[in-house]
């Protein structure tokens, strides 16, 4: 990955165990000085949720740091067409996340059937990639408007996508929390990639699925939109969530890409409240 | 999940959640329950959960803690106990639901907790996955010829006269990462975006300018269907497959 100009990203993160459950099993690992960051929301009984979604966040970020140094370093996995070497190396990342997972589930009966949902964002220059297996999200502000990034590798996400389903239905659906693909479970998986343009002005966050149970898109917004910086909001989104009921862990990572103006400038062009 | 919920004579003042965090009771305000009464005091007791069990622990305080009608130093609740501290109560509700969709299987694992992430069971994940892989076949009309998804230039200055969308971002602009290279000296680094889903489908997005499709302006990422016109930066590209 070539990275010529160093991208002003902002940031800052909070997880919390939420009001409800016993422990925290959300993970996440922030690479500054490779730009990557990478959330992980485990599941499996017996807190073995927080060994998965720790060894999926931190293989990712290794196998990252190490292909920096090493760029020739195998790629795991077939290679995706269509789509920059930085987004295979994340794909490859997230593959191999998923075997060190899957590993660690068939060799310790305690953590037999453990998983973790994995969502990571990658930064070069005006590029940025994302990567993606669960239900863990990925969200950009840009000019105001909340748009989802990633889609949803849950049961009932996929049968409103075929039609199956009416998206009323499944709000109703007692079966919210099934997935159809996470890590450790199978020896492969199938990873979602996407790449997206970065834009002055863009906010990102990352966040597992105990957030946008509690809020909606409107209130995650406004969050965003209101607070000048990444940890005040990452705190003010989780502090809204655990208002809300706090029923699962919750976990958020917010971006901003930040001016490269200097002085009075930069304190004005802030979050972009929408024309 | 446990809640303690206050009350005084009939009234119900006060409702906290016990969870992983222990709730702390008594008069000064820090506390996870304040009970605002002088025969409070400031740190008069604790609920807290253990390996399962909800426990109660009076700090010693000056006029006690009462479980059912009896002083207690420490000792485990449960739903519909009833605690005393100076004149108010505290009912421990329970608030977990009755019907469990995920019964205990007699095996070594503890069922999942309500609500909590679980995989979809092998073989109905590899049952459903076949039928909507079925169904994506079933939905190409000529499975023998591919179709590629490209834009054909109608107006405006740009390097090509067709482009080929085979990557998943395509950029509209005139940044080195542009695929549709803007020739005119204002255009923007990156005017429009298009983006290919996994699932083949191809969604236009605003960037530096709103494009319009049709007309209308793409206020939300947009999905293009085959014949649509796209407008951005005072170029016009006409969306089409080709075989």
């Amino acid at each position: 990955m070539n990275c010529q100009t160093a991208i002003e990203m902002e940031f800052g993160a909070r997880s919390d165990t939420g009001l409800v459950r016993e422990n925290n099993e959300d993970s996440f690992r922030l690479a500054p000085e490779l730009n990557l960051f990478v959330l992980s929301d485990g599941m499996g009984g017996q807190a073995s949720g927080e060994v998965a979604s720790r060894l999926a966040a931190e293989t990712i970020v290794a196998h990252c740091r190490e292909a920096k140094a090493n760029p020739r370093l195998h790629l795991i996995g077939e290679r995706i067409e269509g789509v920059s070497d930085a987004a295979n190396r994340l794909a490859s990342a997230v593959r191999l996340a998923n075997r060190v997972v899957h590993q660690a589930a068939q060799r310790n009966t305690a953590q037999t059937g453990m998983g973790a949902t994995a969502v990571a964002v990658w930064f070069a220059d005006e590029r940025m990639t994302i990567a993606h297996v669960g239900d863990s999200r990925a969200y950009r502000l840009r000019r105001g408007e909340l748009e989802q990034l990633t889609q949803d590798h849950s049961f009932i996400a996929e049968q409103v996508r075929q039609g199956m389903m009416t998206a009323e239905e499944a709000s109703q659906s007692k079966m919210q929390n099934v997935l159809l693909r996470a890590l450790g479970i199978d020896p492969d998986v199938l990873v979602e990639v996407s790449e997206e343009l970065l834009m002055e002005g863009d906010a990102l966050l990352l966040c597992s699925d105990g957030l946008t149970h509690e809020l909606s898109d409107a209130q995650i917004a406004a969050v965003l939109c209101d607070t000048d910086e990444a940890q005040e909001a990452a705190g003010r989104l989780v502090d809204l969530a655990n208002r809300a009921g706090g029923a699962d862990n919750i976990t958020v990572i917010v971006l901003r890409h930040a001016a490269k103006l200097a002085g009075a400038v930069a304190k004005i062009g802030r979050w972009f409240k929408g024309s | 999940m446990s809640k303690l919920i206050l009350k005084f004579e009939n009234s119900v003042l006060n409702e906290v959640p016990v969870g992983s965090k222990e709730v702390s009771i008594g008069r000064s305000p820090d506390n996870g329950l304040v009970i605002d009464n002088p025969a409070v005091s400031h740190y008069h007791a604790r609920v807290f959960n253990e390996e399962g069990r909800l426990m109660l622990e009076d700090f010693g305080s000056m006029n006690g803690t009462f479980v059912n009608g009896q002083r207690v130093k420490m000792v485990s609740l449960k739903a519909g106990d009833s605690v005393v501290i100076g004149k108010h109560s505290i009912l421990i509700s329970d608030s977990r639901e009755v019907t469990n969709p995920f019964p205990t299987n007699g095996g070594a694992k503890p069922a999942p907790k309500i609500n909590e992430t679980v995989m979809l069971d092998t073989k109905e994940r590899r049952e459903f996955l076949q039928k909507v892989a079925a169904v994506g076949e079933s939905a190409q009309v000529a499975p023998s010829r591919v179709k590629v998804a490209t834009l054909v230039v109608r107006k405006g200055k740009t390097d090509q006269r067709e482009y080929t969308l085979s990557n998943k971002l395509t950029v509209i602009g005139k940044s080195a990462l542009a695929t549709v290279k803007l020739k005119a000296w204002f255009a923007p680094k990156a005017a429009a975006q298009i983006t290919r889903r996994d699932d083949n489908s191809y969604s236009i997005g605003a960037a530096d300018k709103v494009p319009t499709v049709n007309g209308q302006p793409v206020i939300h990422p947009t999905k293009l269907s085959a014949g649509d016109v796209i407008a951005v930066a005072g170029i016009e590209l006409e969306f089409i497959y080709r075989e």
